[in-house]
């Protein structure tokens, strides 16, 4: 249909609805804005385990990294895919899986291969190591952009999706994520911007969960005090 | 017909379906459970997230305001996905858009396409148009998947295989198998996630619907559990996406409204595991995303809603809260209703795009409890829409017999007059009344009436008006009351 004609009809219609229309309140902004107290970390790590997640609450970098090793020693990944990310340079993520002896895919790694070879690659690996944008204490949700180096597929494709977490990343409210947002990304939002809150869930056979149909099976969230 | 034909037929009778329905025990068994389970989660949901009601009204008042101006936020809308290299298609009709569809398919020379959950997709039958032409559509959620390899059509509006019992699915699964598989819900799950795992690695085109589309930002929003939708969209070269006009929102900031009441109503979780916020395809130096970016958007009668009285129908943001609440689909399940919408919001939008007179039965298939109404995420009132149905169902010539007719013109007649109910009250009382005395129950009504009395007693009227008893008593005196109180069900 022209695009003209299709929206003079919507136009028309629209306008005769008006008559039609419910009757409403003018509520404020932040209706349904959820406190999440003072603990931003304690209050994401109550939620990430609320939804089926495993969570590491952790006091310092070192802390971190011991953690990130005990848990690829237990995973046992031969195969990783990995976002190149500050924080995940800051807790030299890349040394520790050499010094376990687990290859690593990254942007840098997979950017010159062909499209059937890159899909491959990725689907070949055994965990997905990645940092987030943004963590929502409200809901356990964890927030990532994509762009270079940011790959969409590593919370996606691997059957453990394992998320390295900074308390400056956590803001307390879904409205509070929109705001920053709005601030920081629009109105060049990312192409992909994916909000993970919880380990892959289907309920489709009788109701019933059963996890990792799709995504990872296995979500651990390893949050760092700041 | 064959007893499983409504699980794939297109249209139906409503009644000769229930009657089906009722009589299938396994299915019984499960719409039983749904109430305890969805409906109980969503209203567990509510009542831990103090201000639901506000945020309800919020969303609420948020597609008031955007259906009064929607073809200047569809514009919108469209400037915006260019701007980020989209490409926009208008459709009018499902025809149209599934023509689009298959030409964007076609020009690719693709012949591989995988599918996420959508509802307008069903609407638009656009499955099989794209199977007579040769290419392969895996739909890739489970429950979608599993009626796929069966053939039937979907029976929840989040729980498509939500009819099908453990044991039932394994029996599907294994045939597609082409080997015996474990009764049981971890095997069976992998076993869809390996077969599906080696359609994405091969895919051409991803298709998905649309939650909810961004005015501002030209995004699109989709809502899942199981990773598919992320898969789909992330995966193959091209992504094509399918919305009808009452999608979209204004603003980016309008969005965590829907988002805060979504899953709550679905499924009674704070947020679904993966909410994708899509803003065209992927970026020049990313090496994972879509290379193309589709976006169709399906008139396919809803301008005609929105101009009229049911236009509150468009507010419909798919959750399945009125389904897991309602009496009726909790009792003869999603095909009965014959149409792609099952459930309350079904019985309204199912006469509203496939006809009144082809779906006659729809708005008489609710009691109007209003228990829809109550559990809808966007308050939609249900139950007055039916109403208007039903209304004007009595001006499709056909609908309404003689009989009927006449006997309601003179029920009106009688009601609009003291003397006249007077008289017909004193005349029921010292017939059927006094004859009914001993037990205050009719068991069986003559004609049309016996639909009622075929499952259940009808109660008798007193033996004595309440007018003459007010007059025979002092006014102050407690009325004693002659019938008996226990309602008396009689089972099918």
């Amino acid at each position: 249909m022209n695009r003209d004609d299709f929206l003079a009809g919507v136009e028309e219609a629209a306008v005769a609805g008006r008559a039609h229309r419910v009757k409403t309140r003018d509520l404020p902004d932040t209706v349904g804005y959820v406190d999440c107290g003072d603990d931003r970390c304690a209050a994401l790590a109550a939620e990430v385990e609320a939804v089926g997640g495993e969570k590491h609450l952790v006091a310092n970098d070192a802390q971190a990294r011991d953690t990130l090793a005990k848990l690829l020693a237990e995973i046992k990944p031969a195969v990783a895919f990995c976002w190149q990310h500050p924080l995940l340079d800051r807790l030299r993520v890349t040394e520790t899986l050499r010094s376990h002896n687990i290859a690593c895919h990254d942007f840098d790694s997979l950017a010159g291969l062909d499209d059937h070879a890159r899909r491959a690659a990725m689907l070949s690996s055994d965990v997905g190591i990645s940092s987030v944008d943004y963590a929502v204490a409200e809901t356990g949700s964890l927030v990532v952009c994509s762009k270079p180096g940011q790959e969409r597929m590593v919370s996606l494709l691997p059957p453990v999706h394992v998320a390295l977490i900074d308390e400056a990343q956590i803001v307390p409210d879904l409205y509070d994520l929109f705001e920053r947002l709005q601030e920081n990304d629009s109105p060049a939002l990312p192409s992909n911007v994916a909000f993970i809150s919880g380990p892959s869930k289907t309920g489709d056979i009788e109701l019933q969960l059963t996890t990792g149909v799709h995504g990872p099976g296995r979500w651990i969230v390893v949050i760092i005090r700041g | 017909m064959k007893e499983t034909d409504y699980l794939r037929n297109e249209h139906h009778e409503f009644m000769a379906a229930s009657d089906t329905a009722l009589a299938n025990p396994e299915l019984q068994v499960i719409l039983g459970r749904l109430g305890d389970s969805l409906g109980a989660k969503n209203q567990e949901a509510w009542a831990e997230f103090a201000e639901h009601d506000l945020v309800r009204e919020r969303a609420r008042a948020i597609k008031d305001e955007t259906l009064s101006n929607l073809h200047e936020h569809l514009a919108t809308l469209e400037a915006s996905v260019l701007r980020r290299g989209g490409h926009v298609h208008w459709a009018g009709t499902g025809e149209e858009a599934r023509q689009f569809i298959l030409d964007i398919i076609e020009k690719r020379g693709a012949t591989r396409v995988v599918k996420s959950k959508s509802m307008t997709s069903e609407e638009i039958h656009l499955n099989k148009t794209l199977e007579q032409a040769g290419i392969q559509v895996v739909e890739t959620d489970f429950g979608e998947y599993i009626i796929q390899v069966a053939g039937h059509r979907p029976s929840h509006i989040v729980g498509p295989a939500l009819h099908l019992s453990k044991s039932q699915v394994t029996e599907i699964l294994s045939k597609a198998a082409g080997e015996p598989l474990p009764n049981d819900r971890e095997a069976l799950a992998a076993f869809a996630r390996r077969t599906l795992r080696s359609s994405f690695a091969e895919a051409d085109v991803g298709i998905t619907g649309v939650n909810y589309a961004i005015a501002e930002t030209g995004s699109i929003v989709l809502v899942e559990n199981e990773g598919n939708v992320r898969l789909t969209t992330g995966l193959p070269k091209t992504h094509i996406a399918v919305m009808g006009i009452e999608k979209v929102i204004p603003r980016l900031a309008d969005l965590p409204y829907f988002l805060k009441i979504l899953a709550r109503a679905a499924t009674g979780q704070k947020m679904s595991c993966y909410t994708s916020l899509i803003t065209g395809a992927r970026q020049e130096d990313e090496i994972d995303g879509p290379d193309e970016f589709h976006l169709i958007i399906l008139d396919n009668g809803r301008s005609r809603i929105l101009s009229g009285p049911l236009r509150e129908s468009l507010f419909c943001i798919r959750c399945g809260a009125c389904l897991n609440a309602c009496p009726i689909y909790r009792t003869v399940g999603g095909h009965a209703y014959g149409g792609v919408y099952t459930g309350p919001i079904g019985a309204v939008l199912t006469p509203l795009y496939d006809g009144l007179p082809l779906n006659h039965d729809l708005p008489h298939a609710s009691s109007l409890c209003g228990a829809c109404q109550t559990a809808c995420p966007v308050k939609i009132q249900i139950p007055q829409m039916l109403v208007n149905l039903r209304t004007q169902l009595t001006e499709v010539p056909g609908q309404v017999g003689r009989g009927e007719a006449l006997s309601y013109r003179v029920w009106a007649r009688m009601l609009r007059s003291p003397w006249w109910y007077g008289c017909a009250t004193w005349l029921a009382t010292r017939t059927i009344g006094r004859w009914c005395r001993k037990t205050g129950w009719l068991h069986r009504l003559p004609g049309k009436l016996h639909g009622w009395t075929k499952t259940r007693d009808f109660p008798a009227p007193a033996p004595e008006r309440f007018r003459d008893w007010w007059h025979s008593n002092d006014a102050g005196e407690s009325p004693t009351d002659a019938r008996p109180v226990a309602a008396q069900e009689r089972s099918p």
